[in-house]
């Protein structure tokens, strides 16, 4: 029998202790891999005083996973997920995410996970269960509502603005039926909960809108996490395309979706080739309709901008470009001297 | 045995299986992904459904990833993961062998 050498797997938890990440960083350089910044926690695979192995975990996805060459096809990045799986489950996440290359993807799929999408020869987004998508869309298939024209919004509203509902409004007025979902990840100004609320009071006057709660499968840190990492270039391609096959592939058909409505985007670089995306991967499955945004006192409406005059407390300001509904929260929420 | 919370059992080491258990209403949904699926995928499936009956589970989500585990060691570590996901823990071990 062929002798392994012992491996000692080791949690190592990043908190901002960046120098003792630069041995990570120069295994994941090796296997052509970066260092995302989100990642909290790493399992650690050493021989001897040497890493031989890591596998990365930001809250539920499993990323920046690499192993040494001289210790490969010794199985050790199933022993690596194996571990991260524990950990995980430990820390409260049963549904994990993973994050690869294509080149990857039949390795993992013998550690037990299973592929939703993939980005061409960029990236590969898979999870620990084989049903975990389909039975999203079974849930999904519970709201289904007949109709010639069926639309979808996806929005963070952080916070609900007249843009957000102006948008809404047209999409419905052309729709049978609207869904609109909230995106549940809990990384914007607002938390998910009061988004939600904002959104729900902002559109109770459409009879023909059902607000759902966003999932894993749609904007959240699994599939689109340049979205809030806020990097730049080819990655942030390649997940904006994962993100828009998942809808394409199996949230539109769950729901019936034809129509796919997306505001004009002036400000975010990164929504605006989001939208580009859209345009290119939904071409001939789903109809995606732009909306110019509305403008309020000379610029456009945005979210951002709320969020800017809620720092410095102008609250008049504020008044002019969000609907009474979200005027209200932020008034109870945010303020004790309005004028 | 009713599945109330996610569990974990076994490794993914060779001859090892890891065994992943969620709750599921009204269904048991059983995935078994094997090395050895060719050879031994009847007699695995088997195993892991008479282990199931013996221990009175009719709805969850039960994913085994098997790398070539013996029955026993399969068995060992489905009742792992099952008596770590169940709610009440009077266990019958004359029942389960």
């Amino acid at each position: 029998m062929q002798t392994r050498p012992s491996i000692d797997f080791r949690i190592a938890e990043v908190n901002g202790n960046t120098q003792r990440l630069d041995t990570n960083r120069t295994l994941l350089a090796d296997s052509g891999l970066g260092m995302d910044s989100d990642i909290t926690t790493f399992v650690e695979a050493w021989s001897g005083n040497r890493l031989v192995g890591c596998a990365g975990l930001a809250a539920n996805v499993i990323k920046c996973v690499a192993v040494d060459e001289q210790l490969r096809g010794e199985n050790l990045s199933a022993r690596l997920l194996a571990e991260v799986e524990n950990l995980a489950l430990a820390r409260g996440h049963f549904h994990l995410f993973l994050c690869t290359r294509p080149c990857n993807r039949e390795r993992f799929q013998h550690s037990g996970f299973w592929p939703i999408a993939q980005s061409g020869n960029n990236a590969v987004l898979m999870e620990n269960t084989p049903s975990g998508i389909q039975r999203y869309c079974r849930s999904l298939q519970a709201s289904r509502v007949p109709g010639k024209r069926i639309g979808a919004i996806v929005m963070n509203a952080n916070p609900f603005t007249l843009g957000h509902r102006h948008l809404v409004e047209q999409a419905a007025h052309s729709c049978d039926w609207l869904h609109l979902f909230v995106v549940r990840e809990d990384a914007s100004f607002f938390p998910f909960a009061a988004r939600l609320k904002m959104v729900k009071a902002g559109v109770a006057h459409l009879p023909n809108v059902m607000v759902h709660e966003g999932s894993q499968y749609i904007i959240s840190r699994a599939t689109f996490p340049a979205y809030f990492l806020k990097e730049t270039g080819k990655v942030q391609q390649a997940w904006s395309e994962i993100d828009l096959l998942i809808f394409r592939d199996y949230i539109a058909p769950a729901l019936g979706i034809t129509h796919r409505f997306i505001g004009s985007e002036p400000f975010c670089a990164i929504t605006r080739q989001y939208n580009d995306t859209m345009h290119q991967m939904l071409a001939g499955t789903v109809m995606v309709v732009e909306i110019p945004r509305i403008k309020a006192t000379g610029t456009a409406i945005s979210a951002s901008e709320v969020r800017r005059l809620l720092k410095t407390h102008q609250f008049s300001r504020i008044r002019e470009i969000v609907p009474d509904t979200t005027f209200a929260h932020l008034e109870s929420h945010y303020s004790a001297e309005v004028a | 045995m009713k599945i109330v919370r996610e569990a974990l059992a076994g490794t993914m080491e060779s001859s090892d299986l890891m065994v992943k258990i969620a709750p599921a209403e009204g269904e048991l949904d059983v995935v078994v992904h094997s090395e050895v699926i060719k050879q031994f995928g009847d007699q695995i499936r088997k195993v892991v459904n008479d282990t199931l009956r013996a221990m009175e589970i009719r709805q969850g989500l039960i994913i085994i990833e098997d790398k070539g585990a013996l029955d026993c060691v399969i068995r060992a570590r489905l009742q792992s993961a099952i008596l770590r996901a169940a709610e009440g823990t009077e266990i019958d071990w004359g029942k389960m062998r």
